[in-house]
């Protein structure tokens, strides 16, 4: 498929999927906001994860510090500027975590980031008991659900652009060398520790605007609802389901596996938790390198014979030495 | 004129162990110069602490007489050094032509695109890996990844080139090749630092030899006068053959 073909053809499904509202009743909406926060979710998260392999657990932090900050200023800022605000603070919260543990490796910084979470989590409960006296929060903003889904549509177009250049450009062949090898990144000439907190940063930014775009559907918001750590591990399943290395893989994990979520927690609300672990270890032990991966092998060995000559990737390991 | 590298004074101790003393060196532009000593004699880490790797717990190092000891290791490849490892280090997930563009794309004038992949070509065609650019590293045999190493080393065009027993495990005609390959880099200028356990390769190469023992220097001069010397044998064969 030639590139304009490919480009007409993309802003045909965007174009489809911005009309969406036109057609659906609140319920489906409510469906469509979910999956596109989650392909954003597992998208950045995959933008850092996928060619560093630090896997991050902090992507509830950033979304809830995002969420947090448009209930605590709703009523204060005009919209727009809260966006600011609140990306700025999941920016620099991310440049500092990042410079205090981008050095960890492996199963440290997966320990570090889940901590994160919970510490700010806590740290703002304890802030809104003691100081301010309350515990939850109400935002009544001017927003419908399909405002809501435009900006996350807008959202999504935006961070798989960055993914595809990134997949093209100076900046991500680093970003790949470095998850290869750190030391000989460095010798190469690559500036590893900056490299990796800018990507950092911009993946927190984006988890942190998912967020913040969202906050307005839930009305009332309290820390265990927008830092609960059950969107961290959702995001990094979906990514992994679908191929962290892939540019649409992680949109490919997220999809069906917020629409199995859904029916799981319709269908089997006391069962759903047992389910979701029993999950996510299939996943982990039958599609390591991503469904994607998996189809492209197997679609290869089908024609050729030896799967040889593709891209061989290898899934997120755990982590460095 | 400024030596190229210029080693004051620089000492290693990792906790009690002190596995670089005092060393003070200076190599010139253009020398190519043999590291020799037991194993555990602070070679590598000597090595380690030129281009970045480890940084020296006292003393100074120089690079045209700019101080780099406190540098990080992609500042002093920026500078101009590059280095292979004892234990290769290639990049798995990149193709063979990308583990050079790589060295090209964030070195000192960094290089992308067509430029980069013409130039990773002629990096390759020196060391022979022209036909297998667009293979996976993995597949190499581990002579041609070492050679790999070296195309991506000589991609960042250094000044100073370190290599850590790049000819190690190397059969006689292999061996033969490979020190013609460090020739032809010799003959362009490139200040070659190596080190080394294949005497045949030193007396080949290196004009001049230092010798390490203990992480101290114990002897430094014409390779050939520094192998007979009575420390130097003491060193690797031990009292009774002195």
């Amino acid at each position: 498929m030639g590139r304009p073909v490919l480009f007409i053809l993309t802003a045909v499904v965007f174009a489809v999927l911005a009309a969406v509202p036109l057609f659906l009743e609140a319920y489906g909406l409510g469906l469509m906001i979910g999956i596109t926060g989650y392909v954003i979710l597992a998208s950045a998260w995959a933008l850092f994860s996928g060619p560093t392999r630090y896997v991050s657990l902090a992507t509830v932090a950033f979304f809830g510090i995002g969420a947090y900050t448009v209930a605590v200023l709703g009523d204060k800022l005009p919209y727009p500027l809260i966006l600011v605000v609140a990306l700025a603070i999941g920016l620099a919260v991310a440049l500092v975590v990042g410079l205090a543990t981008l050095r960890l490796a492996g199963v440290y910084f997966v320990v570090f980031t889940f901590g994160l979470a919970e510490l700010i989590r806590q740290l703002i409960t304890w802030f809104e008991v003691n100081v301010t006296g309350t515990l939850g929060r109400y935002i009544f903003l001017p927003l419908e659900a399909r405002h809501i889904y435009w900006q996350l549509l807008a959202l999504a177009a935006l961070t798989l652009l960055i993914s595809l250049w990134l997949g093209k450009s100076r900046f991500g062949l680093a970003l790949r060398v470095i998850g290869d090898d750190e030391v000989a990144a460095a010798h190469a000439g690559i500036n590893v520790t900056g490299t990796k907190l800018a990507l950092f940063a911009l993946s927190a930014s984006i988890m942190t605007l998912v967020g913040a775009i969202q906050a307005p559907r839930w009305v009332y918001i309290e820390p265990s609802i927008v830092f609960n750590p059950t969107i961290s591990f959702l995001t990094l399943i979906m990514a992994l389901l679908g191929g962290p290395n892939r540019l649409l893989g992680p949109l490919c994990g997220a999809v069906p596996l917020f629409l199995l979520f859904e029916w799981l927690s319709a269908n089997f609300p006391n069962h759903y938790s047992i389910i979701l672990g029993l999950l996510f270890i299939a996943i982990v032990f039958l599609v390591p390198k991503g469904v994607l991966q998996l189809l492209e092998t197997s679609l290869f060995r089908r024609k050729a014979g030896t799967p040889g000559a593709l891209r061989k990737d290898r899934g997120i390991e755990g982590g460095h030495p | 004129m400024t030596p190229l590298l210029e080693i004051e004074g620089v000492e290693k101790n990792f906790g009690g162990l002190v596995a670089v003393n005092k060393v003070s060196l200076a190599i010139r532009q253009s020398e190519t110069v043999g590291l020799l000593g037991p194993n555990g004699s602070g070679k590598t880490t000597l090595l380690n602490m030129i281009s970045g790797a480890v940084a020296p717990s006292a003393g100074l190092i120089r690079l045209r007489g700019e101080k780099i000891s406190s540098l990080s290791p992609h500042r002093i490849s920026h500078k101009g050094v590059a280095r292979t490892f004892q234990l290769v280090r290639i990049l798995p997930s990149l193709s063979v032509r990308e583990n050079v563009v790589t060295a090209l794309a964030f070195g000192t004038n960094p290089l992308w695109g067509d430029a980069a992949t013409r130039l990773a070509m002629e990096k390759l065609e020196l060391v022979g890996l022209e036909t297998r650019a667009l293979e996976r590293p993995g597949n190499l045999t581990y002579i041609d990844q070492k050679r790999l190493e070296l195309a991506r080393a000589l991609a960042s065009q250094p000044a100073l080139l370190l290599l850590d027993e790049w000819l190690a495990g190397l059969n006689p005609t292999e061996l033969d090749a490979s020190i013609g390959l460090i020739q032809t880099l010799k003959s362009e200028g490139i200040c070659i630092l190596l080190v080394e356990h294949i005497m045949a390769a030193v007396r080949a190469l290196c004009e001049r030899s230092i010798v390490m023992n203990v992480g101290a220097v114990i002897a430094d001069g014409p390779t050939e006068v520094v192998l007979k010397e009575d420390a130097v044998i003491k060193a690797y064969l031990g009292e009774d053959y002195a």
